[in-house]
């Protein structure tokens, strides 16, 4: 029987080697995002079930590269970093250890298809997992991740082998500084609590007993006149969903009511007498 | 070492290949609209119920080749792993909609969970992550100036994830990172949840008027209407609080929780009242 190898998530992985890392990256964000038209960019599907994509680094390339959803940072090996001049001459890479210091630099041009950003935050890395991949499947030379896609609304799609881009105007947080400072939290034994307040007034008391396993919550009032008697939804009532979120504990409801803004018609779905119905109900600007 | 992403791939080998269905445009697709959220570590995170339990917490990661479930979750769920560490799941239940019958999924915590839950990184306890072989069953699309994702279901088997056919460990060792970092956890002490509060109820409409704030309609039965709110009054203090506009109000007004008492200045008919007010639990 031969054995048959599976690679998981490069991405969270390396998540891990950051830890002791200190200091030193940036944070400014180049937003530059060219072309508000979709852009197509095929991929390739690799054996292991990882896409890959062909890129451009400071007009080198094209390197082929994964892409990958579960990634928050992005990766490039050390021998295509100094090729494309993301690293210098006399830089020195960073080491994979989990105690070892790790710094981010920045891909002044990034070329994917039609698609060109500026200074993009890079950790140029020999990760053991791209290096495997690498050897069976390669040349694969490193990850695209979070801090390139996010910055459009893109589609994904199997089927097609294809990505698509529309650059949407979100900024990327900056995956490593976050981790720093979450990393600077875990000494807080004390975290504050965190209040959840609806954004909008819907006029109905929930509740939900310790006991009570089952989806969803029970609506044990609801106040004359208000945005929810208005639109139909009675005492007695399980809420099951409050747009399009499930609303099994009271956190679940408060979370989701905070989305919804004074105004907007949000889709409620309730069980009553056995059956399920939907209303829609527009909350009010109030408290 | 050994055992994560190592298994025996002959079951796996599906004789018949892939098969894609060409046609599957006639139809139109049922598009679902799926609520994630952000972790504090910049992954997608969903919720899925499992044969109706839950909601646990998944990772969207297109770098993973296939749906891994937790051991731990598997375990209270009762679903038994084959000796290759695959599992079937019954219904497995997406946030927003989707609902996919007799799932087949990785029974197993990658190391990155476990890293992940140990030091309590992402905010959040993440069950499993969702990879190739569920999303390649819908085009995704991402958008994070939403606050949903559109998941559109495809007429499309996607093909069976293969291994590289090598051998050792796929991870290059990686897998130990995720203990060293569950014992990290263990020595720094897991951050503790945040506790949750929920902002108490009052019973207002409001609206914003000229340098102020106007209650435009007091709800019958409310805290508000007990505690003598009337239509026309205008908030001009909460908490002590100057009050110039609705979204102020809220803020100051976000500190106080349900059963506890609000204290608010109001002008009605040009003189000026206190009135204090014990919040209610709703929306």
């Amino acid at each position: 029987m031969a054995r048959r190898i599976f690679l998981a998530s490069v991405s969270t992985a390396f998540l891990a080697a950051t830890l002791a890392g200190t200091g030193g990256w940036s944070t400014a964000f180049g937003t530059e995002v060219d072309k508000p038209i979709p852009e197509k960019v095929p991929f390739e599907l690799l054996k292991t079930m990882h896409m890959a994509i062909q890129i451009k680094i400071n007009g080198k390339g094209p390197y082929r590269v994964i892409f990958d959803t579960g990634a928050p940072v992005m990766l490039l090996n050390t021998k295509v970093a100094r090729e494309s001049g993301v690293l210098g001459k006399n830089a020195k890479p960073s080491l994979f250890s989990i105690w070892g210091n790790m710094g981010q630099v920045k891909i002044k041009d990034l070329e994917i298809a039609g698609l060109k950003v500026e200074d993009v935050p890079v950790i140029v890395l020999d990760h053991p997992t791209v290096e495997l991949l690498n050897k069976f499947l390669g040349p694969i030379e490193g990850i695209i991740g979070f801090p390139f896609f996010a910055r459009y609304r893109m589609t994904l799609d199997y089927q097609a082998r294809e990505l698509t881009f529309v650059a949407n105007g979100f900024e990327p947080p900056d995956a490593m500084q976050n981790l720093t400072k979450m990393v600077m939290a875990l000494a807080d034994e004390n975290p504050k609590p965190i209040t959840l307040a609806p954004a909008a007034q819907w006029g109905m008391m929930l509740a939900k007993e310790k006991d009570d396993v089952k989806p969803g919550i029970s609506i044990k009032e609801v106040l004359p006149e208000s945005a929810a008697a208005q639109a139909g939804v009675k005492p007695g009532d399980r809420m099951l969903t409050l747009d399009g979120r499930w609303t099994d504990t009271l956190a679940d409801a408060f979370l989701a009511s905070e989305k919804v803004k004074p105004g907007t018609a949000a889709r409620v779905v309730i069980q009553r007498a056995g059956k399920e119905i939907e209303i829609t109900v527009k909350p009010r600007s109030g408290l | 070492m050994k055992k994560l992403w190592v298994f025996f791939g002959l079951v796996f080998l599906c004789p018949s290949g892939p098969s894609v269905a060409e046609d599957g445009n006639q139809v139109k697709e049922p598009t679902f609209q799926v609520p994630y959220r952000l972790t504090q570590t910049q992954h997608i995170l969903v919720r899925a119920k499992i044969n109706g339990k839950g909601p646990f917490n998944f990772i969207i990661d297109t770098g993973a080749p296939a749906l891994f479930v937790a051991t731990a979750v598997a375990q209270k769920l009762g679903v038994e792993p084959d000796p290759d560490m695959w599992g079937v799941f019954d219904r497995f239940e997406i946030e927003g909609g989707v609902v996919l019958p007799k799932t087949r999924g990785r029974i197993e915590t990658p190391f990155q969970l476990e890293g992940m839950n140990g030091l309590g990184l992402a905010g959040a306890e993440l069950h499993g992550i969702i990879g190739y072989n569920l999303l390649a069953k819908f085009r995704l699309e991402f958008d994070f100036t939403k606050d949903k994702m559109n998941w559109t279901q495809l007429k499309y088997e996607p093909p069976p994830p293969q291994g590289l056919g090598g051998k050792g460990t796929a991870s290059g060792g990686l897998d130990a990172l995720g203990s060293i970092m569950k014992f990290m956890g263990a020595l720094i002490g897991k951050r503790a949840e945040p506790a949750l509060n929920y902002r108490g109820f009052l019973g207002v409409e409001l609206a914003d008027v000229d340098g102020g704030v106007e209650i435009k309609a007091v709800l019958a039965n409310s805290p508000a209407d007990k505690a003598g709110f009337k239509a026309g009054d205008r908030i001009s203090h909460c908490q002590d609080k100057a009050v110039a506009s609705q979204a102020v109000l809220l803020q100051l007004v976000s500190a106080v929780r349900a059963g506890q008492t609000a204290r608010f200045k109001i002008t009605r008919d040009a003189s000026a009242q206190e009135i204090r007010v014990k919040l209610g639990e709703g929306l």
